[in-house]
């Protein structure tokens, strides 16, 4: 794969003025930003921008003066830098000066008390408890919740400022799930990395393991064959389809629509099962991998995945208006938990939840990665941003998703599945940018090598680490017992944030 | 048409009657060892091929530990002897943590179910989720219709208050330790502790880092394991029931 992005330099105080120019061009946006050791006994701050009209972009370094371990932050010109920089506080012990909400955002003071930044080594910020933001005024009250919650679902805590019934604000805090992922990532025989990556997020193991390939082929200068790059679109779309259905039985769970609740994951097990049929295993582990695929899928269970495809789409052309024509689910959808289109574009929100309001953003349409972009289904998009947008993008995917499924199946190129590159050693000083639109969105894996070919640094940004921000602004304004709807609207990933 | 009813009723039972099968050939399972002689020493394939050190050869004795193995078979396809080999089984849950290391050549160990079977009519579990999502989904997968654990007495509770088990997924780093220990300190008296997947057995691929997620093994008694990344939903119905003492 080519790399599609050019690096530059830049003094840190330049770097948020030159962020901020670069992006007000049409079609550019904020990809990430992080840090790492230059081999030279420096740390770089590092932002990456996309530009989606050349489905590349610019890697913008920043080396810090030794000793200096801050930076201005770039959060009051481009909001959507602002938990990447607390990320970067956190972990390597940086500081974005003229932050406007400057806290940690994954260690907990409590749980790491005396030890260094883990990955720089520095000494940590941030040893005081976590300061929550408090709303004050007459009548606001506090609700804690979690970090354990009551379904089965991953923890984390949401503080809620409330004035009788209604949410003003909403402080979400994670990082309870940390696990030292990318750390353990760039210290494995790159061979072996794949593993541990597409488990980033465990739920998006296609989404992430393609990310993954995707970032090292660039690296390796290599291109996986025409038919392993379609099967790999055959397991991201597959992935992209369950977790769509599984969404719609619990949005309806969500507003105590039991039927629906019991109709659709059964559903999800049907697209489950397919999944298993091409990868040999529900969750679509191990297959996607750095060079092609793992496994053929030959002509038999071929035609038994269109036949399956076939019957989920009749199945659902039944269920989905039950749900999204039903009075009485658009009673509680419309206009619940609203995220203006100005917002999502400021924080950046990506994937289903930004398409529901106002933006066309898909990275399938910009970024290389299996078939795209060459070809891309149809993309979604809704300006309404409220639950039933959200819900109303899942249902134009899921339409959209199966008849390119069936598309791609229907003539997939012959030849090779995989080119076997494990004794490829990896280049020196290299970049690799792999961008996947996950089923929640833009998901980037981002590595770099140093002067010895090592990993340097492996960054992960889930699509949920910009969409958490949309969710606490889109909960604003609404009933507290609406949250669960709202929530389950973004259904956001907390492993795959907090790494 | 917008009858949610009859689409039920049009639905039929679509429960599986036949408890525990076997993954379909088209599957993969976790890796199970025979007793046809490993070529060790010059060979070592399961060895290097293996993400996790799972496999230890000596000589021509080859040890599995299943409680750290993510399932890839990437042993299994490498492997020329025939040692190692595909399993499809869904009953893959043991009581103890050394029942999931496995050997060629050593018979395999079992325990018995305890004596005092509080639990074996019914079980309300609390599941504490701390980062293996996929684990997570295929515990909801279990309530679905088709798997439906309700059948055997098997229940999602809210509160650790009213739990009789603590279902934990993932590798438990630093972070959720306390809420975890909080957690079943918050549950009466007698209560289980069964861990699902491979992160919540051993830490799985997370094991050993500065987040010291090593899994619950040092953190709380366990009563049943269940391996995996992520264990099938039959699995996780196998290690509930195993924990409540409704199977051998
Ligand atoms: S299946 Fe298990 S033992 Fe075999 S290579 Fe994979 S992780 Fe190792
Ligand atoms: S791959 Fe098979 S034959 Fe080779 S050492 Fe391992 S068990 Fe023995």
């Amino acid at each position: 794969m080519m790399n599609m992005f050019k690096r530059v330099e830049e003094t840190p105080s330049a770097l948020a003025l030159t962020v901020k120019n670069w992006l007000a061009h049409r079609g550019r946006r904020f990809g990430h930003l992080t840090a790492r050791a230059n081999g030279k006994g420096q740390f770089v701050i590092e932002a990456l921008a996309l530009d989606r009209n050349t489905g590349g972009g610019l890697i913008i370094t920043a080396p810090l003066t030794e000793g200096e371990l801050k930076y201005p932050s770039l959060t009051p010109e481009t909001p959507a830098a602002h938990w990447a920089e607390r990320a970067v506080g956190d972990l390597f012990g940086i500081q974005a000066t003229g932050h406007p909400r400057w806290k940690s955002l994954i260690l907990h003071s409590d749980a790491w008390p005396d030890d260094p930044a883990p990955l720089s080594s520095l000494e940590r910020l941030h040893k005081e408890p976590y300061p929550f933001l408090e709303v004050s005024g007459e009548g606001v009250h506090e609700i804690p919740v979690g970090p354990i919650h009551a379904g089965i679902i991953e923890p984390g805590h949401f503080r809620f400022s409330c004035v009788g019934e209604i949410i003003s604000n909403l402080d979400i805090r994670l990082g309870y799930q940390h696990r030292g992922v990318e750390k353990r990532l760039a210290e494995l025989p790159w061979q072996q990395m794949r593993y541990l990556a597409e488990s980033a997020g465990s739920d998006t193991a296609a989404g992430n393991a393609l990310a993954h390939a995707t970032a090292m082929e660039t690296i390796l200068g290599i291109e996986p064959p025409p038919r392993a790059q379609a099967l790999r679109t055959v397991a991201l779309e597959l992935e992209r389809l369950a977790n769509h259905v599984g969404d719609l039985g619990a949005l309806s769970g969500d507003i105590g629509y039991s039927a629906c609740a019991a109709l659709f994951p059964p559903m999800r097990g049907a697209v489950l099962a397919l999944a298993q049929l091409l990868t040999g295993t529900r969750r679509q582990r191990y297959y996607i991998k750095p060079g092609g695929v793992a496994r053929d899928l030959d002509d038999t269970r071929r035609t038994a995945l269109v036949q399956g495809l076939v019957d989920i789409s009749r199945r659902l052309e039944e269920l989905i208006p039950l749900v999204l024509e039903n009075p009485a689910v658009i009673e509680r959808m419309e206009g619940t938990g609203r995220l203006s289109p100005t917002l999502a574009r400021d924080f950046g929100i990506v994937g289903p939840a930004a398409r529901a309001s106002g933006s066309h953003y898909d990275a399938r349409e910009v970024f290389a990665h299996g078939v795209y972009p060459g070809r891309a289904p149809k993309v979604a998009s809704r300006t309404t941003g409220d639950v039933l947008a959200r819900a109303q993008i899942r249902v134009d995917e899921i339409h959209a998703g199966l008849e390119f499924l069936t598309e791609l199946l229907d003539d997939l190129p012959k030849g090779a599945i995989f080119i076997d590159c494990d004794q490829e050693k990896l280049p020196l000083d290299a970049v690799g940018v792999g961008i996947v639109e996950a089923w929640r969105g833009e998901l980037i894996h981002w590595v770099t090598t140093d002067r010895t070919g090592a990993i340097s640094r492996y960054s992960i940004k889930d699509p949920s680490f910009n969409n958490w921000t949309g969710l606490a602004i889109a909960a604003r304004g609404n009933l507290v017992a609406d949250f669960p709807l709202c929530n389950k609207s973004f259904n956001l990933s907390y492993s795959g944030n907090d790494l | 048409m917008n009858n949610p009813l009859l689409s039920i009723i049009k639905t039929g039972i679509i429960t599986q009657k036949d408890l525990f099968p076997d993954l379909t050939d088209d599957a993969i399972g976790l890796p199970s060892l025979t007793s046809t002689p490993c070529r060790s020493a010059d060979c070592m394939k399961c060895v290097s091929a293996c993400p996790t050190r799972a496999i230890t050869v000596d000589d021509d004795l080859v040890t599995l530990d299943r409680g750290s193995c993510l399932g890839c078979n990437q042993c299994v396809a490498a492997c020329p002897s025939g040692t190692i080999v595909a399993d499809r089984s869904t009953k893959t849950a043991v009581r103890t943590r050394k029942e999931l290391v496995i050997s060629n050549q050593v018979k395999p160990v079992t325990t018995s179910a305890p004596t005092k079977l509080p639990f074996q009519r019914s079980l309300h579990v609390r599941e504490v989720a701390t980062g293996d999502n996929a684990c997570d989904l295929e515990v909801i997968a279990s309530t679905n219709a088709i798997f439906d654990i309700a059948r055997f007495g098997i229940h999602f509770v809210a509160s650790p208050r009213f739990a009789d088990a603590l279902l934990l997924t993932g590798p438990v780093g630093r972070a959720m330790q306390e809420p975890l220990r909080r957690c079943y300190d918050a549950m009466a008296e007698p209560r289980l502790v069964i861990a699902a997947g491979v992160s919540a057995i051993s830490g799985g691929l997370h094991g050993g880092g500065y987040a010291e997620a090593n899994g619950v093994d040092s953190i709380l008694p366990v009563s049943a394991y269940i391996p995996g990344d992520p264990p099938h939903p039959w699995s996780i119905i196998h290690g509930l029931m195993l924990a409540m003492g409704r199977l051998e």
